[in-house]
């Protein structure tokens, strides 16, 4: 098993909110490896949608991501996918 | 090891501690990483070696009195260990007068002191509790917890296994939500583990195709339930026909959560079979077994005691009998 993480940092006005958190989640469960999103001492399972919005994490906020998978392109490939998303507002445009 | 600043005590406003500080501001940011108060006693005749660090302690009527019947010199040798121990405060119950030496030692070395109008054992009591609660190991775990028939089932099983649409299911049967997805969970005690939710989303559930929905406003205040102990873990797993599952449930297989063993059942998923059901069946077989009853082990000892009894079939070779 592979591991590999990634410091994210979110950039859109709103923060991570619902539809953002969907559009993620969505991302992240087409993808085998598991998922974990950390922020401060606090990771959750980023398949889950309750468990990003629980990190209530506003503008500004350094998630780190984590996955685990088996075999590494794959695991850099979705970071990513999921870095893109994140850079890019989650399409808000602001 | 967990732990919580000393102003964290002075702060809090749930446990009623009464505390207001004497001196020693410097050292609010002490930590305490203990869960049991200390009471010095023999530290003030000079046997300190049981003096912790990072610990709470308690000062009442007998080490006051103790202090204030001794020469101011001894009264200042008696306390000198708290120049060096760095013990985490001091706490002074039943508002009694606190002698100069100890308020002048507590500045000197910054050991945060306070008072309280508080008697020693409801003090000790009080704080004892909001120590147990604050430094109870935690962790979180992903997974859904419901209150069935009174017991804490906590369900495991990947994203998309249906863990979720479960608990609804059980939901809609008058069992109680906990919660959804991220479980809080700290141990009380050497061998129980509560769950809760998460402030932010408690009471709050994903259900696929029709969004977030909050569980408390559709099914009323008795669907819900802030926390509740952990007592059977049930993990949903795909099914697999290479797998064995459990057919007989005579071996008790466990899921440890912060060091505390409980029972789990692993239950494969496929079409037909209705896990709501399964879930409240294992939960009421539980029930049993906590007031002494095993299904399977006092099926099993039927088993024993007929076969016992019956006497073994004679063999027939032929039309001859042996």
């Amino acid at each position: 098993m592979a591991e590999l993480t990634r410091d994210l940092v979110i950039q859109n006005e709103l923060g991570l909110h619902a539809r953002a958190a969907a559009l993620l989640v969505g991302l992240v469960a087409r993808h085998k490896p598991d998922f974990w999103l950390r922020k401060e001492d606090m990771e959750i399972n980023g398949k889950s949608i309750m468990g990003v919005l629980m990190l209530a994490a506003a503008k500004g906020t350094t998630l780190t991501a984590r996955v685990v998978g088996p075999e590494e392109q794959g695991l850099k490939d979705m970071l990513d996918q999921v870095e893109e998303l994140v850079n890019n507002k989650f399409g808000e445009g602001r | 090891m967990q732990s919580i600043r000393v102003e964290q005590l002075l702060k809090d406003d749930e446990f009623d501690l009464g505390l207001a500080l004497v001196t020693g501001e410097a050292g609010l940011g002490r930590d305490i990483d203990f869960d049991k108060i200390q009471k010095p006693g023999l530290a003030f005749t000079g046997y300190t070696d049981f003096v912790r660090a990072r610990r709470v302690q308690v000062l009442g009527n007998a080490e006051i009195s103790y202090l204030w019947q001794v020469s101011p010199e001894e009264r200042t040798r008696a306390l000198a260990w708290l120049a060096t121990r760095q013990v985490a405060c001091v706490i002074v119950t039943k508002g009694l007068q606190i002698p100069d030496e100890l308020r002048d030692i507590c500045l000197s070395s910054g050991t945060p002191l306070f008072r309280t109008h508080l008697l020693s054992s409801n003090l000790i009591s009080k704080l004892q509790a909001l120590l147990e609660e604050k430094l109870a190991p935690q962790t979180v775990l992903h997974g859904v917890l419901v209150d069935v028939f009174g017991i804490g089932v906590l369900i495991l099983g990947k994203s998309g296994i249906g863990k979720s649409e479960c608990a609804l299911d059980l939901i809609m049967n008058h069992h109680r939500l906990v919660a959804d997805d991220v479980v809080d969970i700290k141990r009380k005690g050497p061998d129980v583990v509560f769950g809760g939710g998460n402030e932010i989303i408690k009471h709050h559930m994903e259900i696929r195709g029709l969004g977030i929905l909050n569980i408390k406003d559709l099914f009323g205040v008795a669907s819900v339930r802030d926390r509740k102990r952990i007592e059977l873990v049930v993990e949903l797993v795909e099914w697999s026909d290479d797998e064995e599952y459990d057919r007989i449930g005579i071996d008790e297989r466990t899921y440890t959560i912060l060091d505390v063993d409980i029972p789990l059942l692993t239950v494969p998923v496929r079409p037909g079979r209705n896990i709501t059901t399964i879930i409240e069946v294992a939960a009421r077989n539980q029930l049993l077994k906590l007031q002494g009853h095993h299904s399977a082990l006092e099926f099993q000892e039927r088993l024993t005691r007929a076969m016992a009894n019956s006497t073994p079939p004679r063999r027939v070779v032929g039309d001859d009998v042996e």
